[in-house]
């Protein structure tokens, strides 16, 4: 034992003689090409195997790994009743600095986390958290191979992935199904219907598309954000117009609660939320921007995009961040998107823990799941998931939530909700079959009574 | 060089004619005495009786031995030609020169070591190209240098130690690295060793060398006053310096080159090894010479001008292994030693073939040495002296050593002592392996404060292996991480 300290002690003299630029615990702010970002998420996960776990949702075109890195108490398992929050990066390759954020935050997350960080533990504890730091990882290969000493990159080279497609296009469009429910009346969530024809069978998604949509039906998300590059806004939904004109203000259900969420992220960011700062180009239009956020089709109409996909297909809210003037900037700014974006990217993870969330259980204990948690005002429902457990993001103030299942009776119940953390409120649903069994009990006894009083 | 190589070839050449004239007919005691009589007359033929009479007696053991097909083509090839059999003796009469007490040393415990390709089995190849009996020797001197016959000579048989001397002696003699892989395969291939048995093996046989070296060093000087003729004793020490230069690096090499997976780092290696064959004996015989003084004098408090001409630049290191009890922790001083030794040669061989400038390896070196302070500070709480860098007159050489053994050590830290695991991997990539090692004792550092503090004890250690073992291997599955990046984890993680 004694040798073997000895050795090692030579082993990690050795290794921090030669190593790059690390002090202990330090995070290096350098941008990671593929290779490098997959060893820097094996390193965390090297540090803080019993919180983190790496995981591949598939590959990209050219076969690279589309690789997740969650971060939990208990990695690789839902937890009943623990909200997921994923992240997403660089589904255009050349806006870069999402994805090395990512990166940076995953580090941060495990070093805080050993060092007894408060705030951090707890949000590890009481959180699923999915970091994938690049959906486009051949895109970003191309916009990082560009040879320019002294110039920007392009602003359109390794935007889309390896075939051509641009990703934050390429989702199925259920914004326009969802415009005409709202007229004609029908569903108002979960909106993709036949999975095998419009997903798997789909020749015209890209792989990077499919992988992710098959994500999102698999992991029961409540929260999310899409990192981009370009500009500097938090953008929420929705984003395509309804009329199909270029810009027009594209309200949700949940405006006020999408507007709260994004407002979250701005605010800790003082670029984001600086009232005064320029805009990115000389004549950009960023008139729809409001205190760092903005509706997505107030700002210019995008059909396809991932963030409505999120909301229309599934439970999860998504917002889209855009992080930067410069799409890839150089690399000795990154540190500086670091400290601008560190405390906004916290935040928002914490605002999973927001609303009404809880468990919806038959008479007997047993969870119903895919009942309706409704909300009444706000035409947007959300399901319960394998447990039974579900998480309704509200803004603060007072609602009515109801819980309905198929073969089941309603049950309302009045919620006064504060801006945090989750308010509470489980459900017992009775079935119709037992409710009619009741009912058939009390006519019985009731024609017995009868019969008794006058002697039938 | 290369013309001394040449002269003493010619004039193995020509005694070997001798040899060859006289042992056209079976061996008859009466030519092997006039044989030896002859021989006499010039001391490096002395041995060849012995390696003679050696033959003899392996003759008899090797009657018991299984031939091989292969071999035995080959064998027949050689019979064929005498030009061929004089140049090999010639070569093996060079070596034998410098082995040559190594060989008088070992010629008891070898005689039963068959596949002897020193000296003693080339005059013995003389005599069996003429005696079928010997066939089988020869297809194991060629093939697999492996101990056909595992007795004695008189029957007894050989013990684990024997065989590690034997090998030992057949890597010092031949001065060749490559009888070490041979003689495992062919156990391997035999199925008399398990993997993890050629793993202590090799261990056991670099020891083993290293002891040889030392003795063989102590008579190659005490010969070297013996000496009459200037050019012998000049040849001697080179010889000699080329010679235990060569095990050393052998034995950094035999370690770089276990891993056969790594087909580039393999080329890299096989380049390096190159590299280290060609380069200046003089630094290395230096080395050595040191080294074994080193060795001798482990017991005692050492100075730098015991002649330790590397270690002198690493006085941080030096005040390292001065605060390790000299008789406790021997084996761990002998460990730190070797590593920080094979780093020094490993390094000298990066700037030799041009992978890193010699600036970036005096850095590195200055680097080691300074964090070795640093991390003994921080880490036994004491300080070792004052930092004294040696300044920055090193000359090239002298860099490319520090350099190499720093990079071996970092290797060698890598992997578990007793495995011969590939370095390769981590040669070329270095950063990766360093930030993994990074990650991965973090990790421990936090469980056991983490444990600590919750008053648990670290047996969750294993567990932790176990998990991390079973990851890894899911990971590689998935592609989420390559099959050396998984081996160089859980070999870090069986490390700790």
């Amino acid at each position: 034992m004694k040798q073997s300290f000895w050795v090692s002690l030579l082993g990690a003299v050795a290794v921090v003689a030669v190593a790059r630029g690390g002090g202990d615990g330090e995070i290096s702010f350098e941008y990671h090409r593929y290779e490098e970002m997959r060893k820097a998420l094996v390193s965390v996960w090297l540090q803080c195997p019993t919180i983190s776990r790496i995981y591949t949702i598939g590959e990209s075109f050219e076969g690279r790994e589309l690789l997740v890195l969650e971060m939990s108490d208990n990695p690789g398992t839902h937890e009943p009743g623990e909200p997921e929050f994923k992240y997403i990066a660089n589904m255009h390759g050349n806006e870069a600095v999402g994805r090395e954020l990512l990166v940076y935050l995953a580090q941060y997350l495990c070093n805080q986390y050993q060092q007894g960080n408060d705030t951090i533990i707890e949000l590890i504890h009481s959180t699923r958290i999915h970091l994938m730091p690049s959906m486009n990882p051949d895109g970003f290969e191309k916009a990082a191979s560009q040879v320019n000493p002294g110039e920007m990159k392009d602003w359109f080279v390794g935007r889309s992935n390896a075939q051509g497609v641009d990703l934050n296009r390429n989702f199925p469009d259920l914004d326009r199904i969802v415009y005409v429910n709202e007229q004609d009346g029908g569903a108002n969530n979960h909106l993709l219907q036949n999975m095998k024809k419009a997903v798997d069978e789909n020749s015209k998604l890209a792989p990077e598309t499919k992988a992710v949509v098959h994500w999102i039906m698999d992991i029961p998300f409540v929260l999310s954000a899409n990192l981009h590059g370009g500009d500097v806004v938090a953008n929420y939904p929705y984003d395509e117009t309804r009329t199909g004109s270029a810009h027009e203000y594209s309200a949700s259900p949940d405006d006020v609660t999408f507007k709260s969420l994004a407002r979250a992220y701005s605010m800790f960011n003082p670029v984001m939320s600086d009232p005064n700062r320029p805009a990115c180009r000389k004549n950009d239009d960023d008139s729809s921007f409001k205190e760092g956020i903005t509706n997505g089709g107030a700002w210019y109409s995008v059909p396809g995009g991932m963030q409505d996909f999120n909301y229309l297909s599934s439970n999860c809210f998504e917002i889209t961040l855009e992080l930067s003037c410069d799409k890839f900037p150089s690399e000795d700014t990154l540190k500086t998107y670091w400290d601008q974006n560190r405390n906004s990217l916290v935040n928002y993870i914490e605002q999973v823990h927001r609303g009404v969330k809880g468990f919806v259980r038959d008479l007997q204990g047993n969870p119903v799941s895919n009942a309706t948690i409704s909300v009444e005002g706000i035409n947007h429902d959300i399901t319960t998931a394998k447990d039974g457990d579900y998480w309704r993001l509200l803004a603060p103030g007072n609602y009515k939530v109801a819980a309905t299942a198929p073969g089941y009776l309603t049950v309302i119940k009045k919620v006064a909700v504060p801006h945090s953390p989750a308010t509470r409120v489980d459900f017992e649903l009775e079935s119709m079959i037992e409710r009619k069994e009741e009912e058939r009990e009390e006519l019985m006894d009731w024609w017995k009574m009868m019969s008794q009083t006058l002697n039938f | 060089m290369a013309i001394k190589h040449v002269a003493f070839v010619v004039f193995i050449q020509l005694f070997a004619l001798n040899v060859v004239i006289q042992t056209h007919a079976f061996p008859t005691p009466a030519s092997a005495e006039d044989k030896t009589v002859y021989n006499r007359q010039l001391t490096e033929e002395k041995p060849l009786s012995d390696q003679i009479a050696e033959a003899d007696s392996v003759k008899a053991a090797v009657l018991s031995a299984e031939s091989k097909h292969p071999a035995a083509s080959k064998d027949t090839a050689q019979d064929g030609d005498d030009f061929s059999d004089l140049k090999s003796l010639a070569e093996g009469q060079k070596s034998k020169m410098e082995s040559k007490e190594g060989q008088d040393q070992t010629t008891p415990k070898s005689d039963q070591f068959v596949p002897d390709e020193s000296d003693s089995t080339k005059s013995r190849r003389l005599a069996e190209d003429y005696d079928s009996t010997k066939n089988g020797m020869d297809d194991s001197k060629f093939q697999g240098d492996v101990p056909e016959s595992f007795r004695q000579v008189d029957g007894t048989p050989l013990t684990a130690e024997d065989i590690v001397q034997k090998i030992a002696n057949k890597i010092y003699e031949e001065d060749d690295r490559g009888v070490f892989d041979r003689i495992v395969s062919r156990l391997l291939k035999l199925g008399l060793i398990t993997d993890s048995e050629a793993d202590s093996l090799e261990y056991q046989v670099a020891e083993a060398l290293q002891e040889l070296i030392t003795k063989n060093a102590q008579r190659n000087e005490v010969e070297e006053t013996e000496e009459s003729e200037d050019t012998r004793g000049e040849k001697e020490a080179q010889d000699e310096d080329a010679n235990t230069n060569s095990p050393r690096r052998r034995f950094n090499d035999n370690d770089e080159e276990e891993g056969e997976e790594e087909g580039e780092e393999e080329g890299a290696r096989e380049e390096e090894r190159g590299a280290a064959e060609d380069d200046g004996d003089n630094n290395a015989g230096g080395d050595m010479a040191g080294d074994e003084r080193w060795d001798r004098d482990a017991q005692n408090e050492v100075s730098p001008s015991d002649g330790l001409q590397d270690l002198q630049y690493f006085p941080n290191f030096y005040r390292l292994l001065r605060s390790l009890d000299a008789e406790r922790d021997t084996q761990e001083r002998e460990t730190l030693i070797t590593i920080m030794k094979t780093l020094i040669d490993f390094v000298k061989m990066m700037v030799k073939y041009g992978t890193i400038t010699p600036e970036e390896g005096v850095s590195y070196l200055e680097n080691l040495d300074a964090m070795i302070a640093l991390q003994t500070k921080n880490k036994l709480g004491k300080s070792l002296g004052p930092a004294d860098f040696m300044g920055k007159g090193f000359d090239e050489d002298d860099n490319t050593k520090a350099e190499a053994a720093k990079m071996q050590k970092e290797y060698e830290n890598l992997k578990d002592s007793t495995k011969e695991e590939q370095p390769s991997t981590e040669t070329s990539r270095p950063g990766k392996s360093e930030t993994y090692l990074e990650a991965i004792r973090k990790n421990i550092e936090w469980l056991k404060k983490h444990d600590k503090d919750e008053g648990k004890d670290d047996y969750d250690l294993s567990k932790l292996k176990d998990f991390m073992d079973q990851q890894v291997d899911s990971y590689i599955e998935k592609g989420i991480i390559s099959k050396d990046e998984g081996g160089t984890i859980k070999r870090i993680y069986s490390s700790l």
